[in-house]
């Protein structure tokens, strides 16, 4: 405030002078500019200036509490500030230099800028002949805003004198300032993009002691300004996982400013990054309606899916026995199917999301992972090939599962047969499901919604189409004998599945667990035998075989798996798994190794692997120089990992040692390209 | 099958992160009108329709109208036969949220030229177009098909104030122009600019920013298990 009186002064010294400027028709303004909820002063780190000399300016905003301005990109909403710089012939004023800015989000909105305070720095310089005194004056839009906006607009000026340049009151404030002014980054980072997600990686030593990053895209249309940016810190690197904007613009370069906070400190940096041939593949790839189509003729295929085939025409064949009933009857089924289906859809996306928030890893097909899962779908599938194949009629509880009673007419059963289809889809959806979904996961609104529907519908809609236009079920056959042969053949794809689901399971589990498996698919089939055998009798016998039924159904569930296997040793070709010991015995007969320490969540290892280590070029290389490949998969943190990790100073993943036939290792940088890797393993002897 | 996850998610999301996409169909909405009719956008299915966010007291939007801006990008929307919708979405005490009387003031005082103001108190249309500024617009042609969404023109950004918008090249024009001569619209999106759309700031929409901030960490996961070698099931499906 003292300098800014001082500034006064010499105004006011120089307001006899006003009836020139005004004659000659030059603005002429004081330091200081009251705009209401904000105020706009000038200030320069010297009052005096030579020739041919740069000095600094700032154009400092002070705002009312609670409100802001803006930085150059405003995020969703605003505008930064504006300046016309009024200078003496033959000075020359830079961009305005933003220091670096701070998240305001506005929800659902967020924008970027300065909240209470901003110093936004320009660099003068003058040319080799002044007259004094130099009035440097400058013209400045700006918005101030809270929950409204206020456009602000201007004029400030100050006068320097002749003299070197010397401290004065602005000095250290503004050359503090200039620090915190974006600098570019000199050490290496990159920009990727997989799996529509967009990474952006650094260098960085001790990058731990980062306790928060965030990345101002300084364009629109690449970046989603409000969406979470997730970090990932490693020992010698980190990431930041960037979602697509929801609308996209054909982007070349990524520019923007990254903020670093460690120990309080935060640090600004300089983006600007070529985003190559990625730029003209949009993030956002198949529109809508493509997405929809691809997504119903998803659904479509599913019903000729092996293993929801034979549910489906079994429940045809219900309908040509109801075909004897009202339209209208029919018409209400069909309905009820499908909504069935899509409830179905919906209630395991609930599943899903609500397992997954409590913690666990998973994605659709997670069922898939676990033995337990696939061990009792093979149960399944083998049963209900059996139920097909006998006479056995499933009368009491199964009953309303609709599948296996052919006759049920009420609406209930109609629901669960729905339901019932989209359970036994979930085995062979993926291959369908798969790029139609993937799609839905980028289709911004309520798309998704839609993508999701149209799956649902288009996998009830041979059923629906049935129920509505009854009269092609003329062009289906007459129900009779074949009927029963159809159901008898259906019994094969089932078992088919379930051979596939075994195979799957053997990948999963030790040899003997997957015989114990078949085990209690043998003693499924033996209670089944049993059921069907004592159907038409009463009293003891037929509790007898019940009984022995459901021991035989428990003993077959005591047999399932629960446990992984262990890593397989070979992964693949060249590949090993580490351990310590296959290490020493490869040094040992001086053969060289490329050693990858990765882990399932670790986003560096994955972005490395997908953008060098798996690489043809880099495969090829390591062939042709016969380096054998291990990989320590520190997923499920592991002793004798963390030991060699430890050996290196590292405390996790990514690690990444080439170890030549002979000597030291070499320690590879954290973020890998595919020129870097196969120079270095081109090098080593 | 991580695909389908993650579309769950995305589900969830959108209501956060909602907005539309050009050259794929405009969403289908209803909203009641300054005269208490409840107006759609099917209504209007062969008409090329343009939507415009508004807010009459963010100084970009009067900017707009002060300078006649607005009004003659109406005019020429007009005279190609096009419907022009003006939508508020600023919640009830908020900027720019009116009672019909004094919209329709605004519409004769400003000499406006809109077939209907429609009221979106909930923000519920704002969010599903993505709506983000007052101006934002959206041209939709005749078949229903979202054509244009961004700003009104390439006045937008640093130094607003000191231009002068008749000068400014006006994407809406030119994408109206574009429409009417079957021809490709050469500017498709642009970066919307003014103030913030005023919504209504709800719990429930907190939470689901909430579950947005999972999601991420969610896709993450589902990712690394698909590529994950022990996993060969995953990849067992795809067979």
């Amino acid at each position: 405030m003292k300098k800014l009186y001082t500034n006064r002064s010499y105004l006011r010294v120089s307001l006899f002078l006003l009836f020139f400027s005004l004659l000659s028709n030059s603005i002429t303004a004081e330091s200081f500019f009251d705009a209401g909820e904000s105020s706009l002063s000038l200030i320069a780190e010297s009052d005096e200036i030579s020739t041919g000399e740069t000095i600094l300016v700032g154009l400092k905003f002070e705002l009312n509490p609670g409100w802001h301005t803006y930085w150059e990109n405003p995020g969703d909403a605003g505008a930064g500030a504006s300046v016309v710089w009024e200078l003496p012939p033959g000075f020359k004023a830079s961009e305005i230099l933003w220091p670096g800015p701070t998240k305001i989000p506005v929800e659902p909105l967020m924008t970027y800028g300065y909240e209470d305070e901003a110093l936004l720095l320009t660099k003068i310089t003058s040319p080799r002949t002044i007259s004094y005194p130099v009035n440097i004056g400058a013209k400045v839009s700006w918005f101030t805003c809270k929950d409204v906006c206020l456009p602000q607009e201007g004029e400030v000026s100050i006068k320097l004198y002749q003299g070197l340049k010397s401290e004065n009151q602005s000095t250290s404030l503004l050359r503090e300032m200039e620090r915190t002014v974006p600098t570019d980054l000199s050490s290496p980072h990159r920009v990727s993009i997989l799996d529509n997600k967009i990474f952006l990686q650094f260098e960085r030593e001790e990058a731990q002691q980062i306790s928060s990053a965030y990345f101002f895209p300084a364009e629109y249309g690449f970046i989603s300004y409000v969406a979470n940016q997730k970090l990932e810190r490693n020992d010698r690197s980190f990431s930041l996982e960037l979602t697509p904007a929801e609308v996209q613009v054909k982007t070349l370069n990524l520019k923007g400013v990254l903020k670093l906070n460690s120990d309080g400190d935060s640090e600004y940096y300089n983006l600007d990054l070529p985003l190559g041939d990625k730029a003209d593949q949009s993030p956002l790839g198949l529109n809508l309606i493509t997405a929809l189509l691809f997504a119903f003729l998803g659904g479509l295929i599913l019903n000729a899916m092996p293993c929801v085939f034979p549910i489906l025409s079994i429940k045809i064949l219900g309908f040509i026995e109801q075909s004897q009933g009202s339209r209208e009857k029919m018409m209400q089924h069909g309905f009820v199917f499908s909504a069935g289906v899509l409830t179905t859809f919906l209630i395991v996306a609930g599943l899903l999301l609500f397992l997954r928030s409590t913690g666990d890893s998973i994605g659709w097909g997670y069922q898939m992972q676990s033995p337990l899962i696939i061990s009792l779908l093979i149960y399944l599938f083998v049963a209900v090939g059996i139920v097909f194949m006998g006479n056995l009629v499933l009368g009491g509880q199964l009953a309303k599962f609709g599948v296996l009673a052919q006759g049920q007419r009420d609406l209930a059963g109609s629901f669960l047969t729905g339901a019932l289809a989209v359970v036994v889809a979930s085995p062979c959806t993926a291959p369908f499901m798969g790029p139609a979904l993937g799609m839905a996961f980028l289709q911004p609104g309520l798309g998704s919604l839609f993508i999701f529907l149209a799956l649902g519908i288009g996998f009830s809609l041979p059923y629906l189409t049935l129920s509505i236009f009854p009269q092609l079920l003329s062009k289906l056959p007459k129900p009779g004998e074949w009927m029963e042969t159809l159901k008898q053949i259906m019994a094969f794809p089932m078992w088919g599945s379930a051979l596939w689901l075994t195979w799957v399971l053997s990948s999963q589990v030790e040899l003997q667990s997957v015989f114990a498996v078949l085990i209690g698919a043998l003693l499924v089939a033996a209670g089944l035998w049993l059921l069907e055998k004592t159907q038409n009798s009463q009293g003891l016998s037929r509790s007898f075989a019940l009984f022995i039924s459901v021991i035989l159904l428990a003993f077959s569930l005591w047999l399932i798996p629960t446990s992984y296997k262990a890593s397989p040793a070979e992964i693949e070709g060249n590949e090993y798994a580490f351990s310590a010991e296959r290490l020493e015995n490869l040094r040992l007969n001086q053969r060289a190794v490329f050693l990858n320490f990765t882990a399932d969540w670790c986003i560096t290892c994955k972005v490395n692997e997908a953008i060098a280590l798996n690489r043809e070029s880099v495969k090829k290389i390591l062939a042709d120089k016969n380096i054998v490949y291990l990989k320590a998969d520190w997923t499920r943190k592991d002793p004798e990992i963390a030991l060699m990790l430890a050996r290196y100073g590292r405390t996790g993943v990514p690690l990444y040692l080439l170890f030549p036939s002979q000597g030291e290792p070499i320690i590879l940088p954290e973020l890998l390209t595919e020129d870097m890797l196969v120079g270095f393993i081109t090098e080593i002897n | 099958m991580r695909y389908l996850f993650t579309a769950l998610i995305s589900l969830c999301v959108s209501f956060v992160q909602a907005s539309v996409i050009t050259d794929a169909e405009a969403p289908d909405f209803s909203l009641v009108d300054s005269f208490g009719k409840t107006v759609s956008l099917s209504d209007f299915s062969g008409s090329t329709v343009v939507l415009e966010w508004t807010n009459h007291d963010c100084p970009f939007v009067a900017k707009h109208y002060k300078t006649g801006n607005m009004q003659s990008t109406q005019e020429y929307a007009k005279e190609g036969g096009a419907i022009w919708l003006t939508i508020i979405s600023s919640a009830p005490g908020t900027q720019g949220y009116v009672l019909p009387d004094t919209a329709n003031e605004l519409t004769t005082s400003r000499n406006a030229l809109p077939q209907h103001v429609l009221f979106d108190p909930e923000g519920d249309v704002g969010l599903m177009y993505g709506a983000k500024t007052t101006p934002h617009m959206y041209v939709i042609d005749a078949s229903g098909i979202l054509r244009y969404q961004g700003a009104i023109d390439d006045a937008g950004g640093r130094g607003f104030n000191f231009k002068n918008l008749l000068e400014a090249d006006n994407y809406v024009k030119n994408a109206l122009k574009e429409i009417q001569s079957n021809q490709v619209v050469t500017t498709k999106v642009s970066k919307p600019y003014g103030c913030s759309v005023k919504y209504k700031v709800t719990g429930s929409r907190m939470k689901r920013d909430t579950i947005n901030s999972a999601a991420v960490v969610a896709t993450i996961t589902a990712e690394d298990i698909q590529r994950s070698p022990a996993l060969t099931t995953a990849d067992a499906l795809r067979l």
